[in-house]
């Protein structure tokens, strides 16, 4: 599929990489030699199957513009961003489940209100921009800035957290809004249950009927939508990256984007959407696994 | 998924079209002031971007070599950018875009969505199950990286943006009309028809196709916002709608560009023009969907 997007649709690749004048310049001989070098003088499927052989046996290719692998630069910038994804659904657990609670619980109150309020508002604020607020706001008032290289977890911690904690809380607080909207209105259909006032009359203290009967049950369509949510935090961490210059994936992939560099695009590309329905996969596993009501045979 | 009542009073009558619209949007302003008040806002920025050339104080291409990257003034009320041109007419300018995107996408997008959803439903089989499947494939790439990928392979400019932003939209349309279908066809006013003799044809849109327009309504105002999101995301990676026409995304593109620390003003009107019009229409979509279909609040 992403083979059939990034090369069947109409779009010379030679145009991609020398421009529309530099390709004016071009021999029809040097074009011929360059479409060989780079296998595109092939029949499609022949080119097709070159690249599923290549993606089995792990080679991602390389880029047109720069030494690397494009496997290689997979593992020294993955990591980064693969931590940005999850203290951004850390954060959104963390932000966006109390706040349901408090809103569920009194429906319509004037705490409910200002919540629901300010979910609409994070629904509707592009991510990337609240980063380059961040940015500046930053640099302004502290004169701060993140450092620019990339960090490694282990070698150098605290400028590790200095690049991911940005992104993170941008994405995180987009994915909150969602969550605190699905986990409120589960959690208002969960109270109005029997076996929730059952645990009320028998005498249970407020805070442990929710805690403990209430809320695991309003939990499961939470969890699936945080599954369904990493294609937001995938997709969202290309902008979002480059607002803050944070070396991660996404940014690779801007790069890659800028420069029509189409090889590296369609690899990754394709271990984006491998990513996005692995994750979901496991979702749809835990949500099994936590939901006895749902069997897989 | 919901059945609509051919009683409900909102879905079109053959006679006297126009009066009905005019109490539908009556009650809507009685029922739901707030989500009136932002349909207000929303059609204030369509009025907005149709009027650009009479209301943006300059040209948005011009530039003034005299105010370079001027902080707001009474001049320049948002100020200039790095070549002097003025950023309260390029924001202005800007809505043209992300309007006609919006809309193009939704349009095309989710129309044909809905229209596979209704063949799919009706007709359900192979062809179904392939169709599921083709839908699955695409909703396997998270929407803006699918966009991207489109955006490029095609190269930029307004038409391209508009169909990579509309096949992400297919899936949804194609979701859930296709669900509304399946629970339509079932209903004894359909089998009445195919009893006395009504063709797929007629049965579809006849009989079938008046009851989506609900839920395709509701689809559609709530992808506005998704589609104009997406486009602003576009511009600033830089496979939008390519410079110099201004676009929202592409501006902070530019601001980012421009240096190591972006003039303030560069940066926060282009975005404070996507949020406000994101929430305009989302609120907007919020409370069509209220009024068209109480039962849904919270799901679509």
């Amino acid at each position: 599929m992403v083979f059939v997007v990034m090369r069947i649709l109409p779009g010379d690749p030679l145009v991609a990489i020398f421009g529309p004048e530099g390709m004016s310049k071009l021999t029809e001989e040097q074009r011929a030699h360059f479409m060989k070098d780079l296998g595109l003088s092939d029949p499609l499927w022949v080119q097709y199957f070159a690249w599923v052989k290549d993606i089995l046996a792990g080679n991602f290719g390389r880029s047109f513009f720069r030494s690397e692998s494009v496997a290689d630069m997979i593992l020294r910038r993955g990591p980064l961003t693969a931590e940005i994804a999850l203290l951004s659904v850390l954060i959104s657990w963390v932000v966006g489940i109390p706040v349901a609670i408090l809103s569920a619980l009194r429906p319509n109150s004037i705490a409910d209100s200002v919540v629901r309020f300010v979910s609409i508002l994070f629904l509707a604020v592009p991510g990337f921009w609240i980063g380059m607020l961040i940015v500046l706001g930053l640099l302004f008032w502290f004169g701060y800035r993140a450092p620019m290289a990339g960090a490694s977890l282990f070698v150098d911690p605290v400028a590790n957290l200095q690049l991911i904690i940005g992104p993170a809380v941008v994405l995180g607080l987009g994915q909150a809004a969602y969550i605190a909207r699905m986990a409120r209105s589960s959690l208002l259909e969960v109270i109005r249950e029997d076996y929730v006032r059952t645990a009320r009359a028998k005498g249970l203290n407020g805070r442990l009927v929710i805690s403990l009967h209430a809320l695991p049950n309003a939990m499961l369509p939470v969890i699936t939508l945080s599954g369904v949510l990493m294609g937001l935090v995938l997709a969202g961490s290309i902008p979002v990256e480059r607002a803050f210059g944070t070396p991660g994936l996404g940014y690779a992939m801007f790069t890659a984007v800028s420069e029509r560099d189409v090889f590296v695009m369609q690899n990754l590309v394709f271990l984006y959407a491998v990513v996005f329905v692995g994750l979901n996969i496991l979702v749809d596993l835990a949500i099994a696994l936590l939901d006895p009501r749902i069997r897989y045979q | 998924m919901t059945v609509i009542h051919p009683t409900d009073p909102i879905l079109p009558v053959a006679p006297s079209r126009l009066r009905n619209v005019m109490t539908a949007v009556r009650r809507f302003f009685r029922k739901a002031p707030l989500s009136a008040f932002w349909g207000c806002i929303a059609a204030a920025i369509v009025i907005m971007s149709v009027a650009a050339p009479v209301i943006a104080p300059y040209p948005p291409l011009k530039s003034d070599f005299r105010a370079m990257q001027k902080p707001p003034d009474e001049k320049h009320w948002f100020g200039t950018d790095q070549i002097g041109r003025d950023t309260l007419s390029r924001v202005i300018y800007g809505s043209q875009a992300s309007l006609l995107v919006a809309f193009g996408a939704v349009l095309f997008g989710t129309t044909l969505g809905a229209l596979w959803g209704l063949a799919c439903g009706y007709f359900g089989g192979r062809f179904d199950m392939i169709s599921q499947r083709l839908i699955e494939f695409l909703q396997s790439f998270p929407d803006l990286i699918l966009a991207m990928a489109i955006a490029m392979a095609l190269g930029g400019g307004l038409g391209t943006v508009i169909v990579a932003i509309a096949v992400t939209r297919i899936p949804f349309g194609g979701r859930v009309i296709r669900s509304v279908v399946l629970s339509l066809k079932e209903m004894q006013y359909v089998e009445a028809a195919r009893g006395l003799g009504a063709s797929h044809k007629r049965l579809m849109f006849r009989h079938i196709l008046p009851q989506c327009v609900a839920p395709y309504l509701i689809l559609a105002t709530t992808h506005l916002g998704v589609a104009i999101v997406i486009e602003a995301s576009l511009g600033f990676l830089g496979v939008g709608i390519p410079p110099p026409n201004p676009t929202w995304g592409n501006m902070l593109s530019d601001a980012l560009n421009s240096g190591l620390i972006p003039p303030w003003w560069l940066v926060f009107f282009p975005g404070a023009a996507i949020t406000l019009t994101v929430l305009a229409f989302n609120l907007l979509g919020d409370g069509i969907r209220d009024m068209l279909d109480p039962r849904l609040r919270g799901s679509v």
